[in-house]
């Protein structure tokens, strides 16, 4: 069965379940009773045979069979733990083996695994557990638990994600990867928040570094990397379906139900040999309109559908292979008309061996496609011009790290990298990338060396060097220190360099107006790297078994940040260039307090101070504005309940301060709010989940980025209510 | 909606007759009520981490098997000793009810005294003798007394089984070498299933 096909059933599905939330309701029952819903339910229910069938066909494989049914069960066993309601209590758990009991979940609260509590950096892991229960139905969203981001979204279908700082439309000092493959784009050295998907349920954890990587990962981790680690197959046997969508009559505009219409997906996982474990998965989503502050809605809907796989071997101790992939396809109507495609898919290979107790290495290998399609309206003169940009960008990349343990002090990885990306701008008039075929390679190699100097302090000493098209060798060493004052208490500090190299947008650009023909903005052959030195001191604490805490502050000394200049005889083309410095400082804390066993509660406070400004001399015809566009302060307060008879309850409140961002120049300002996301969740059985989720409950809408009227355009996020199914087999 | 006013409170608007807005802010209203309730009378019961570390206890019995000389007699039961503050309840009590290890019936016993546990075939180290490991293990050595625990370095200390979380879930890791010395013998199964930990190497050997 095709892809195209399998995207087109749940398509039809998600349909589907939204006739039903109507029919239940009788909701204008008789008005959507088509014969058209008929065929919709037909092929809901075809995609619950086609399920059955892959069931079936994984048990019936001759490899499933030779399987012992012991293991195979065992493994089975191990979807269900995230929601084990069914058998509790003493009398249960001695019936089970071992291996089922080592797949129970026994704390409601996901404890960060023990290598990244000791991390010396400042780090925030999101856990399955924590997405699953914020409700969030997208990777962005899943992002507003990390306190020391800022997220803002701005349309139904745009975010703009950043740590420390720098987090315009355009932010691009953050590297997010998904199992190892970089996703952030070199056309803008930015992330298309909306060409990346998964199915959450699969999602392991979500790790997220403020703070410079570029010493293990490279350029662009300047402020900040996000880890999306999905989970091993080994982990994910058996059937999930989820399914869902709006709740009638919680949407604002008259007539249209939630911003999330609705939504399904399902994933199976099996055995394919001994030791070789795989799963495939699908969802579909349709997001609706957001508003303008007039309240007409905003031409911003969104469909997406994607799907993949993953094969996890383990052949012997000393090895695992994992071969992944992923297809996904998106229609994003366009605020400022028109409609954008975005497809795209990957295949990623890893190798991880064991050389020895003292030393192991990995070798991977992948390759990305994407594809964009997007209407780019301009007004120049008081004609209005729109045309289609496309992009269609090739990745190829290739990792090798090696980790080995030196007498008994030393702990060295180094690796090497090389990269090679294939980028082809389609010809447009109004927007074009000079040259339109661009082939770039990037060649990478690091070294770090973990000292332990006295029993309890250890020094990270590293650097990584990279060579790019644009501007050469770039180093990027760091210094850390860490120092575990008793078991449960550690300081650190770091002192690291990082780099944003040049993007497409930075060099290539050109903005025209056709008629009169000129250019209005230019990018720049000569654009440097923004550089930066970081200086960190952060405390890490598990206080009391309930309460832990951690805080961290850094100082960031920027040189060479984008400005956008222009000739003074002939005003055009404006052109980038590197004329802003300058620093921020800030704070990120969080605690973590476990008020009673069944009742979690965590807060946190995000504190950044910016100070950008020209460099002496030089222009910025946005007067240092257009880099930065961040609240000051953010507060985080959530709690998370188990309640008697297999409920849970859960509520995120957030307050953002206000902030300012670049209007032509001039400064304009999004107002600071709150508000307050929550899930109501009862697992009736071990195998079924229903949830009702509550986005944005506070207000019936709220502005959480842009200029009234400007580019990007001011809209108004919408309260949203949804409702969802999920059944783990 | 579109034409409304502008100039209205958030307030205004969720309360202006519109049964739809209603339905939204009452909805809201019925979350907080619902936390506010369930707060209050919440209470919790026997922790379900326990209720699964006394079900590995009881399964290390079966997968570890203990020299004759470790009993007193044929008739002398299975002692599981818990040692400083008890987190199981009555877990433990229930899990091992009316069962038996190499023919010797189970019985928990219970206490802050280190000789109390000492005559014990298993021994749970409660968290809160932190302070004492040392002393415990030196107390215990060449007793043929299956350790347990859940403190950190448990293990490498020279406990033999130590319980370590994993996200959410149960781990522990074995010190095959202290099962040795206490001439404990672990099946290969449950050996394969915990984390193999190497004695720590401290000054003037192990």
């Amino acid at each position: 069965m095709s892809a195209v096909v399998f995207l087109q059933m749940l398509k039809w599905s998600v349909r589907t379940l939204n006739f039903l939330w109507y029919f239940e309701t009788g909701f204008q029952a008789k008005l959507r009773f088509s014969g058209r819903r008929a065929i919709n339910a037909t092929a809901f229910f075809l995609l619950f045979a086609i399920c059955t069938t892959w069931l079936h066909a994984g048990e019936a494989s001759p490899a499933a069979t030779n399987t012992p049914s012991a293991l195979f069960n065992s493994t089975t066993e191990a979807t269900n733990s995230a929601s084990s309601f069914a058998a509790e209590g003493p009398a249960a758990y001695k019936k089970m083996s071992l291996q089922e009991l080592m797949n129970l979940d026994v704390t409601s609260v996901a404890r960060a695994p023990e290598p990244f509590s000791q991390a010396p950096a400042s780090i925030v892991v999101i856990t399955q557990d924590e997405i699953r229960r914020s409700g969030a139905s997208s990777i962005p969203e899943a992002l507003r638990l990390a306190d020391n981001l800022d997220v803002a979204q701005r349309n139904s279908h745009d975010w703009s994600i950043s740590a420390r700082g720098f987090n315009t439309a355009l932010g691009n000092k953050l590297l997010v990867m998904i199992d190892g493959r970089t996703v952030y784009s070199p056309l803008f050295s930015g992330v298309f928040w909306n060409a990346q998907d998964y199915l959450l349920e699969d999602i392991d954890r979500i790790e997220v570094i403020s703070g410079p990587g570029g010493t293990l990962w490279g350029a662009n981790a300047v402020n900040g990397v996000i880890n999306i680690i999905t989970k091993n197959t080994m982990d994910t046997q058996g059937l999930y379906l989820e399914g869902g969508g709006g709740i009638p009559g919680t949407g604002e505009v008259a007539g249209t139900r939630s911003v999330l219409r609705g939504f399904a997906g399902v994933r199976y996982g099996g055995v394919l040999a001994s030791n070789v474990y795989f799963r495939v998965y699908g969802k579909y989503f349709d997001r609706g309109n957001e508003e303008y502050p007039d309240g007409s809605p905003a031409n911003d809907s969104w469909s997406m559908g994607q799907g993949g796989f993953r094969i996890d071997a383990m052949p012997s101790s000393l090895d695992d292979f994992t071969l992944q992939g992923d297809i996904y396809g998106s229609d994003l109507s366009m605020p400022s008309g028109g409609l954008a495609n975005q497809s795209g898919g990957n295949l990623l290979g890893r190798w991880s061996h064991t050389i020895s107790g003292n030393a192991d290495m990995s070798l991977q290998l992948y390759y990305d496609q994407t594809h964009l399609s997007d209407p780019e309206t301009e007004t120049v003169l008081g004609n209005t011009y729109t045309q289609i940009l496309t992009d269609d960008l090739r990745t190829y990349d290739l990792d090798f790290q090696y980790r080995v343990k030196l007498g008994g002090r030393h702990q060295v990885i180094w690796g090497t990298g090389f990269r090679h990306t294939h980028d082809v701008v389609g010809e447009s008039e109004i927007v074009q990338f000079l040259p339109p075929v661009l082939d770039r390679n990037l060649y990478s190699a690091f070294v770090q060396d973990q000292i332990q100097l006295l029993e309890h302090v250890f020094l990270t000493l590293g650097t990584k060097v990279e060579h790019n098209d644009y501007t050469g060798f770039e180093v990027e060493p760091s210094g850390r220190l860490q120092w575990n004052v008793t078991t449960n208490q550690m300081i650190w500090g770091a002192v690291s360099r990082a780099v944003r190299m040049p993007s497409r947008v930075d060099t290539d650009i050109r903005e025209n107006s056709p008629n009169p023909p000129f250019t209005i903005l230019a990018g720049s052959p000569n654009f440097e790297s923004e550089a930066m030195i970081a200086y960190e001191l952060g405390y890490r604490a598990q206080l009391t078994e309930k309460l832990s805490t951690s805080i961290s502050t850094y100082y960031n000394d920027y040189t060479d940040i984008r400005s956008t200049s222009f000739t003074p005889a002939t005003v055009v083309p404006l052109y980038f260039a590197n004329n802003l410095e300058g620093h921020t400082y800030g704070l990120e804390l969080s605690v973590d307090y476990q008020v009673l066993e069944g009742w979690r509660l965590h807060g946190g406070y995000n504190l950044i101070k910016e100070h950008i400004h020209i460099k002496p001399g030089e222009v910025d015809i946005n007067n240092a504005l257009n880099e930065t566009a961040d609240p000051q302060q953010q507060f985080f307060l959530r709690s998370s309940f188990d309640l008697p008879r297999n409920i849970e309850l859960d509520g995120a409140l957030r307050w953002v301060d206000r902030l300012t961002i670049n209007n032509g120049g001039t400064p304009a300002t999004v107002p600071s709010y709150f508000e307050l996301d929550s899930r109501l969740a009862w697992h009736p059985t071990r195998w079924l989940e229903l949830a009702i989720i509550g986005q944005n409950l506070l207000h019936a809408r709220h502005v959480e980025y842009g200029v009234p009227g400007g580019t990007p355009n001011q809209e108004e996020i919408l309260r949203a209510v949804y409702g969802k199914v999920s059944i783990r087999w | 909606m579109v034409n409304e006013p502008a100039g209205h409170t958030e307030v205004e608007r969720c309360m202006s007759g519109v049964s739809r807005k209603r339905g939204a802010s009452s909805l809201l209203g019925l979350f907080i009520l619902t936390f506010i309730l369930l707060t209050s009378r919440f209470v919790h019961a026997q922790t379900k981490e326990y209720q699964v570390k006394a079900a590995f206890l009881f399964n290390f019995a079966q997968f570890v098997q203990w020299p004759t000389n470790a009993f007193p007699n044929a008739e002398a039961p299975f002692t599981i000793g818990i040692l400083g503050d008890n987190p199981f309840g009555r877990a433990l009590e229930e899990t091992v009810r009316n069962e038996s290890v190499q023919g010797h019936r189970i019985v928990v016993s219970h206490s802050q005294q280190l000789q109390d546990v000492e005559h014990c075939q298993m021994v749970f180290i409660s968290k809160s003798e932190r302070g004492h490991v040392g002393e415990i293990l030196s107390r215990f050595a060449g007793r043929n007394i299956l350790t347990v625990s859940e403190l950190p370095g448990f293990a490498n200390r020279g406990g033999v089984i130590n319980f370590y979380p994993e996200g959410t879930k149960v781990r522990f890791e074995i010190n095959a070498a202290a099962a040795q010395r206490e001439r404990l013998k672990i099946s290969s199964e449950l050996l394969s299933l915990g984390k193999i930990v190497e004695p720590e190497l401290s000054k003037g050997g192990p």
